[in-house]
Parts: structure tokens; sequence; C-alpha cells
């Protein structure tokens, strides 16, 4: 390998890819874009359920309840109880008879009237009404005769609630990543399409020269991007060392897939066409980390999951080396065997 | 007397079942132009790649300066130079850029690009972008840049198709300033002129085979026919043209009869083309 011919060629890349005003630009807004998406969303979370109440008499076991993140917000009439929630002010309303007092004392059971919205999720219903049922219980002094035990499968993460602008942060920083994918495969479809490869190589360069400023150029810009995203939305304050390398693992494996992508393509188009479908494929496991318990076992079997899920846990739970390392050990051998395998198909079109 | 630039050894290279170039073997002097023509799919480019070092060859040996390529293939491309036929310049940047770019991956530290532009007729548009520039300018930028690192062996392929006379002339007088400079030169053309006017010894390939390999002189005395052409006006009043082949012995005869017996117009002397020696060797004409 010529250090000064990489260096050139890397430096000649720089130069032509901030020449490309369309990729510049789509590059700068994207980057302003995801922080803008980062900052719009919620920084944290209400944990609290809102429950509208409507009892002409409250009983006294209702207000225990306050101080175990439950909000029982009191309604002047059923008709406004039903109105707010109809309006989404409360996840629930519940509406108590105004003879409850005197029904637990005489053994009856009062009618309790719930309300929720069309769309309130039947887990939102079932807690509700145990929830009631607890009440109830409680008030007319009886116990449930059973013990309840907790399993927790996987870390367990109660008690550590993270914002949906958290929950984003990593997909955001593998978008940006799997963006330079793109701009890789382009800059190298480049040039084979317009035969520069072939004035580069009569000269002192060899391929592997070439491979290796082009892996350069492409980590370079995607992890710099990444990094510098994960800088300004606080990504790195946690566990800076974990993220730098996922980072630049991820950097290497989407070097490796673009350089797959430039050797299957002939053109711009065909290069859009191979890197949005190789884009989503890289991007499901990043559902799992937007909304957990979607995705199964299953996938595990994409490279990326080790990157996303590497960058979730450490950046917002702060996971160590002995938490994720394995996850990077899988990722590094996902990155070098993708970019194997991408260095030997483009080394076949470039002879 | 100079030594071989290029020594070619049953030089062999073949895509799957098609053999591209079948043992051909060959040498060029060093500063001595050698004109390589054939017909499309003849095997020029291929062996031109195999001489650069863009693709090894299955079987045989290229020496260039002394150097096995398959073997020494960046050591011999520092000294060589290769203009290519399709334009593969960096269109973003400018002229200027472009040589610098190519003289950095040379490693030359001291590089006057602009009198290299200058030197090949771009004086005043080396700032441009390439992409503003004409097909006879990119051409000659595509010369200049072959040029960067002062080759000892220059490849040439069609370096003047397609383009005015004016820039072809201008690469032409690269191209003898370069041999003057001591530099090889290995051209690669369709164009019949061009070669017997530029070459030392000409090379007919045909069929990933060399067919012939000599002096234009040479191959001009070996197959061609030196005719004297006439125009002459028959009884009727009407223009005839009139053959006569030269060094037979039937010659002063038949021209003492033409003069005689008819009234001559116009008289001249024509040699046989490159492209008449090509068709009587291979039965086919070069631009096939």
């Amino acid at each position: 390998m010529n250090w000064r011919i990489i260096g050139t060629l890397v430096a000649k890349d720089l130069s032509l890819f901030f020449r490309k005003k369309l990729i510049v630009a789509l590059t700068a807004l994207g980057l302003v874009f995801y922080l803008i998406i980062y900052f719009v969303m919620p920084s944290s979370v209400n944990e609290n359920l809102e429950i509208g109440l409507y009892a002409p008499v409250i009983p006294p076991v209702f207000e225990l309840v306050q101080e175990e993140g439950l909000e029982i917000e009191m309604a002047e009439s059923e008709e406004a109880l039903k109105e707010a929630v109809a309006e989404g002010q409360y996840i629930a309303g519940v509406v108590l008879p105004a003879d409850i007092m005197e029904q637990f004392q005489s053994g009856q059971k009062p009618k309790i009237i719930l309300y929720f919205t069309p769309d309130a999720p039947q887990e939102i219903k079932d807690a509700v009404e145990v929830l009631i049922r607890e009440l109830a219980y409680l008030q007319a002094g009886q116990t449930l005769a059973i013990d309840i035990s907790e399993e927790i499968l996987g870390p367990d993460m109660v008690g550590m609630p993270i914002p949906p602008r958290d929950r984003l942060r990593p997909l955001l920083a593998i978008f940006i990543i799997m963006m330079e994918m793109l701009g890789l495969a382009n800059l190298i479809s480049e040039e084979v399409e317009r035969h520069t490869a072939h004035a580069l190589l009569v000269t002192p360069m060899t391929v592997i020269d070439l491979f290796v400023a082009k892996g350069i150029t492409g980590v370079g810009l995607a992890f710099v991007q990444a990094v510098l995203f994960m800088s300004i939305v606080g990504g790195m304050s946690g566990q800076p060392l974990i993220i730098l390398v996922a980072l630049l693992l991820g950097a290497v494996l989407v070097t490796g897939v673009g350089f797959i992508i430039a050797a299957v393509s002939k053109d711009f188009m065909s290069v859009l066409g191979w890197g949005v479908l190789s884009f989503i494929i890289l991007l499901i496991p990043s559902f799992s980390v937007i909304a957990p318990g979607t995705i199964t076992g299953w996938v595990k079997i994409f490279p990326s999951y080790y990157l996303v899920d590497t960058v979730h846990r450490a950046a917002n739970f702060g996971s160590g080396w002995g938490d994720v390392g394995v996850n990077l050990l899988i990722l590094l051998g996902f990155s070098l065997a993708i970019l194997w395998i991408g260095i030997t198909v483009l080394r076949r079109k470039f002879q | 007397m100079a030594g071989d630039a290029i020594i070619a050894e049953e030089l062999t290279y073949y895509y799957g079942e098609l053999v591209a170039v079948d043992k051909i073997s060959f040498n060029v002097a060093e500063g001595e132009i050698l004109g390589f023509l054939g017909p499309n799919g003849a095997g020029k480019t291929t062996t031109v790649k195999m001489l650069t070092g863009q693709l090894k060859p299955r079987a045989g040996k290229a020496t260039l300066l002394g150097m096995d390529i398959a073997k020494n293939a960046e050591k011999v491309q520092g000294e060589i130079g290769v203009c290519f036929e399709e334009t593969n310049l960096y269109e973003q940047m400018s002229a200027v850029e472009n040589l610098r770019l190519f003289a950095r991956l040379f490693g030359i530290r001291q590089f006057d690009a602009e009198a290299l532009l200058g030197r090949v007729g771009l004086a005043g548009r080396e700032q441009d972008r390439v992409e503003t520039y004409s097909k006879g300018m990119k051409q000659r930028l595509m010369v200049a840049r072959s040029l960067v690192n002062q080759p000892r062996i220059l490849f040439l392929d069609e370096p003047t198709a397609g383009l005015d006379p004016t820039s072809s002339e201008a690469i032409r007088s690269i191209i003898l300033e370069e041999r003057k400079r001591g530099a090889t030169v290995f051209l690669t053309t369709h164009d019949m002129m061009e070669a017997d006017k530029l070459s030392d010894r000409v090379a007919f390939m045909n069929q990933g085979k060399i067919v012939a390999l000599d002096t234009p002189h040479n191959l001009k005395q070996q197959y061609g026919k030196r005719a004297l052409k006439a125009k002459v006006t028959t009884e009727s009043g009407e223009l005839e043209d009139r053959e006569i082949i030269m060094d037979t012995s039937e010659t002063p005869v038949a021209i003492q009869k033409l003069f005689a017996q008819n009234k001559v117009v116009t008289v001249h002397s024509e040699e046989a083309t490159l492209e008449d020696i090509f068709i009587k060797i291979t039965g086919r004409g070069l631009t096939e």
C-alpha cells in the first residue's frame, strides 16, 4: 500500500464529494433535519395514568392511589367527564354511584361505569378495570388471596423510561451512516462508469490502494457525521468510547455494503435502487428500538441489529463493555465479512 | 544502437473460449514510434492492456524497460503514459487540477501544469472545469495527462479519433516532439494516413495475431504496387481513367503507348496505401 497515493485519492474524493452541490445540500439538510426531528420529539415520559372521576361521594381509598403513579382528577358531572375522555384529556373516566359507600356496607355490588376512547388499547382497559376492582376490594376491607411475583425477562428497564427522542437517537445516527453508503457507492460507480478508474490504474497505484482510499472516504464521511450528530444530541455523554467504536464498525459495515452496491450497479439509478433496498433491510432492526416487542428474535440475522442495539443500550442505558461486548464482536465479524465480500466483487468489476 | 523499450514474447490473452491475443511477439526500440493497426476486435486494446499492466497475460511475457510488467507493474507504470480512446477525465475538476492529481499519483512534487497545458494548446482555459471543454480540448488534455510524468513509453489509443484537423495536427506535433525527447511511442490508430506519416514501423493485427510488421516503406515495397494513373480523352470526347503498373518489364512500353495513342489530360503516380496492403494481407478492411 502506498499511503501517499491513498492520501491523494482521499483528498480527490472529498473534493469531488463537496463539489456535488446536490449531495452536499442533501447531506447538510439531512443532518439538520435529523437534529430537528430529535429536538421536536418529547424529551420526557409522562408515566402517570390520568383518570377522570365523577363521584358524588368519594371513597377514602381513592385518595391513596395518587402516590402510586395515578392521577385522579374530579369531574363536575358525568357529562363533563364523558366529554373530557372523548377529547383525550383522561385515559379513562370512572363514574361511581352516589350511594357507593352504603352499597359497600350492605355487601351489595355497586355499579361502576368506565369510559374509554374508541382507540384505547385493551391493555389500558384491562389495567383500569383491575385497578377499580383492587380499590373496591380495599374499600370493602377484603384483600385478594393471591401472591404476585414478577419475573423480568431481558434487561430490567423498569424505572428507566426513555423519552421518545432518545429512543429515536440510535435510529437517526444509523440513518446518517447509511445515507453515506449511497454516496460512497455512487462515487465508485461513477469512477467505473466514466472510466476514470482505468486512468488511475495505469499509474503506480494498485487496486488495493484504490479500495483503501474509497474505504477511508466512505468510513470517514459516515463516521464523522454520525459522531457529530450523537455529540449534538448528547448521545456521547454516557459511554462515548463504546458509541465511537460502534459507529466506526457501523461505518465499516456500510462501506462494505457500499462496495457491493457499486459492484452490482451500472449507473446512478441502479445505485439508487440497490441502495434503497439495502437501506430498508439494514433499517429493520431499528424498529425493535422504536417499538419494543414488535420485532422478535429473527431481527438478529441483520448485521445492523448489533449496531442499533449497542448504540441504543450504551446511549440510553449507559450499558458498559461487559453488556455490549458480544454485540460489538459480532458487529466486527459482520463488518469485516461484508467488507471482504465488497472488495472481492468490486475487484472483479475493476478487472 | 538503442535498446528495446518493449519486448513482447508469445503474449496471449483469452476471454473464456475467445482468444483475443494469440501468441504475439514483437519488440519496439527506444525512441521508436510503432503504429499498431487493426480492425475493431483484432486484439489491439487487449494487447495495450497487457503492456500497461491492466491485464495479466494468460501466457507469454511482456518486458518494458527491462522489467517484466506482470511482476513489476507499479514500477513500469511509473515510467509510462497512457492516453485512452474514451474520455476519462474528472470533468468536475479543472484541467490544472486533473494534471496535478496525476502528478501527485506519480509522486512528482515540482510540476508546471500550466506549461504542459500551454504545450497542448489549452492556455487560457486551465482553470475552467473540464465539463465545459469541447471534445478536441478534452482529447488534448488527455494527451497532456499522459505526459505528466515525462514517460519513457507513451501509449496512445486513437488519440486523434473524431477530432477536427487543428486538434489532430496539434496532437501529431506532440507525438513527434515526444519522440524527439527520446520517448518510445506505441500508437494505436485506425487512421492509415496518420500511421504512415508518424510511424517508424507499423504492425498489422488481425484476429489476435500480428500478420505484418515493418516500416511503411518496406510494406509498400513488399505488398503494394506503384501505378501510373492517367486521365485520357477518348475519340468520342469522353474522359477515361487508365492505370499502368510500374516496376515491370512492360512498363516503359505501356507508358509510350499511353502518350502515343491517347490525348493525356492528367497523369500522376500512385503508391499503395497501408489500407490497401492490410486488405491484401488479411482480406478485410481496417474499419470492418
